[in-house]
């Protein structure tokens, strides 16, 4: 039973509730008032109304950078969950030695993106990268214009497929051996089991991983600023990306918000969507 | 019933996976005693169906694993080799790097890069102190002030919680990009840009995250302790500190764990609010020190060897408890 005290409940929250309103709820109302006025750095504004929105669509930047965030998410989103879930079903099989194997695959995640895109972007140099030097070859990877989103995109999958595969391990190790025994009796080979068994009962953790790595991947930034900066011709140039070159390169705070709410707004679709999609997936294939 | 039981909030995805388990084998054997039959057959003779396959299972045995090693050697090698590559060049001499290029093995291995680190004017020592100070602080008010706030969710009654509660999961969908901006302007205007302060006053009052999965945890105390902690005299903060926060500590480790990387690794904002080395955290010294000595890789590899080093040391301590976080955070 709860206890009814009210005075006490409230003293508890404050501190939470100022920290909410002060830096979530008023950064993103000032986001939308700021996206109205053209406002530099050094803090002279002037009204605008919807001329920051406009400019953004006329001038092909915001639309550039959608396309590379959705082909980011794309490329590292499935391929990522593919990955994840091979090597999860590897994992659980327990055998000697798979424990340490799946402390290893963690330990990108928990270094800072930032200080991985440095590692790698000394790795794919493309003179005195270790990569050209193992493979005997001169490939510019994140300089040239159709390599360098795939390089991002890869080296984002390699940080993130051992923390993938940890949710599809747990998920896997709710499943009872004992339907698989079965399957197995009525003749269903691995590759059956996979498809028919595995992957429809596993469906409340890639729901969750999909919706989480999608909106994730729609703010990667740190990643793609040690990388490459957004370039080679903001190829790479990722929508947080925008917002920041927009805001502290270029001084156009202005625009840089109205950025920052479409992407905003975009995250709420894409949250409520995949939610709906989901749970109407799940749902008809109960009935 | 099912649909609503199923929508896959996450929070109930442990309970709708074990729901579903029974689905299949219903479905495909129609009664339940197709199954039950198949377990009897199997149990009397488990020695004769055995023996004369003992060849081909062992072969298929044998190819299964050497499938499954392959596959987790090849993870290992690739997830090591970046890291491997970093260390090795970290420990190369700057001649011998310019030299041999970057596969070579430093012979012998040099601390020069590391020293220089730590002895050149804008090195790696204030960032160091400036990180370890901005996550201490982050952690201690992030850790009270949800706890605060979690036990008034989840064990009292006043008005207005439930909306409030339901406000502080919408903020969940806010990302720190999103913000970055007016949270520049709003610091900058009260004068606090390039301080300490800036760096951990946004995130230092609790964060809706963690007051979502620790109140999750803390609806499950059975009201009888509470209740006999109260008659007993205890205050509220008496009852969280030596009932509610020992009975929750798995989901408090998780949430250090989490909090500690999170802002360990956290870049934007302190490079956007920070200017100069002053307050320079260690992945914006990293990223300055990429910069400033861009073909100097000996030099930056130390940095990040160094920027990453604590929290692979952290995960392999802790990696148990990383790995059941991923349960809890699976709540979410």
């Amino acid at each position: 039973m709860t206890s009814r005290r009210p005075l006490l409940g409230w003293m508890l929250i404050a501190p939470s509730l100022i920290g909410v309103t002060c830096f979530l709820i008023l950064p993103v109302v000032l986001a939308f008032v700021v996206s109205l006025f053209r406002w530099d750095l050094l803090g002279t504004r002037s009204f605008l109304g919807l001329d920051n929105y406009t400019s953004l669509l006329s001038d092909g930047a915001l639309l550039n950078s959608l396309l590379v965030t959705a082909l980011f998410t794309l490329i590292s989103v499935p391929v990522s969950l593919a990955i994840g879930l091979v090597l999860a079903t590897q994992l659980v099989r327990a055998l000697p030695g798979s424990a340490v194997v799946r402390v290893i695959v963690v330990i990108p995640w928990v270094c800072a993106p930032l200080a991985l895109g440095v590692v790698w972007k000394w790795i794919l140099q493309p003179s005195v990268g270790a990569l050209n030097q193992i493979l005997g070859v001169r490939i510019e990877w994140l300089t040239d214009p159709s390599l360098a989103l795939p390089a991002v995109a890869f080296v984002a999958i390699w940080q993130n497929v051992g923390y993938i595969s940890l949710f599809f391990q747990a998920g896997l190790s709710r499943i009872p051996g004992s339907i698989y025994e079965a399957a197995r009796i009525d003749g269903a080979n691995a590759g059956q089991q996979l498809w028919f068994m595995t992957i429809p009962l596993l469906r409340p953790t890639t729901f969750f991983l999909a919706v989480t790595q999608v909106v994730a991947s729609f703010q990667v930034f740190d990643m793609v600023f040690a990388l490459t900066g957004g370039g080679p011709q903001r190829r790479t140039q990722v929508i947080a990306s925008l917002i920041y070159d927009e805001a502290f390169g270029a001084s156009r705070l202005g625009r840089a918000s109205a950025v920052a709410v479409i992407l905003f707004l975009l995250l709420v679709v894409i949250t409520v969507v995949q939610h709906r999609w989901f749970s109407r997936r799940i749902t008809y294939d109960m009935s | 019933m099912t649909a609503n039981d199923r929508t896959p909030t996450g929070g109930h995805s442990g309970r709708s996976a074990d729901e579903r388990h029974g689905a299949p084998a219903d479905v495909d054997t129609g009664p339940a005693d197709g199954h039950v039959e198949r377990r009897g057959r199997r149990t009397p003779r488990p020695g004769p169906r055995r023996r004369p396959l003992t060849g081909s299972l062992l072969a298929r045995r044998v190819l299964g694993h050497g499938a499954t090693y392959l596959v987790l050697i090849v993870a290992a090698v690739l997830t090591l080799g970046p890291f491997l590559f970093s260390v090795m060049t970290a420990l190369t001499s700057t001649t011998q790097f310019a030299q041999q290029g970057p596969l070579s093995i430093p012979a012998p291995p040099v601390l020069e890069n590391v020293v220089g680190l730590f002895t050149s004017p804008d090195g790696f020592v204030t960032p160091v102190a400036v990180t370890v100070q901005m996550v201490a602080v982050i952690l201690v008010g992030q850790m009270v002030f949800s706890v605060l706030a979690a036990y008034a969710f989840a064990q009292l009654r006043f008005p207005g919680r439930d909306l409030l509660f339901w406000v502080y999961i919408a903020t969940l969908m806010v990302p720190q990009v999103v913000v970055v901006v007016p949270l520049y302007l709003m610091l900058s205007e009260m004068g606090l840009r390039n301080t300490f302060w800036a760096l951990v006053l946004p995130f230092v009052l609790g964060s809706p995250y963690a007051i979502f999965l620790l109140r999750e945890n803390f609806r499950g105390i059975p009201s009888e302790l509470m209740d006999a902690m109260r008659i007993d005299g205890a205050g509220t903060l008496r009852l969280l500190w030596h009932l509610v926060v020992p009975l929750n500590r798995p989901i408090i480790v998780t949430l250090v764990l989490i909090t500690v990387v999170t802002h360990w690794n956290s870049f934007m904002w302190p490079m956007v609010i920070t200017s100069g080395p002053e307050w320079r955290v260690i992945t914006v010294a990293t990223s300055a020190l990429q910069s400033q000595y861009n073909n100097n890789w000996t030099l930056v590899m130390a940095g990040t060897t160094l920027a990453m080093l604590p929290l692979v040391i952290l995960m392999v301590l802790f990696q148990k408890q990383i790995t059941r976080s991923v349960g809890d955070a699976t709540l979410r």
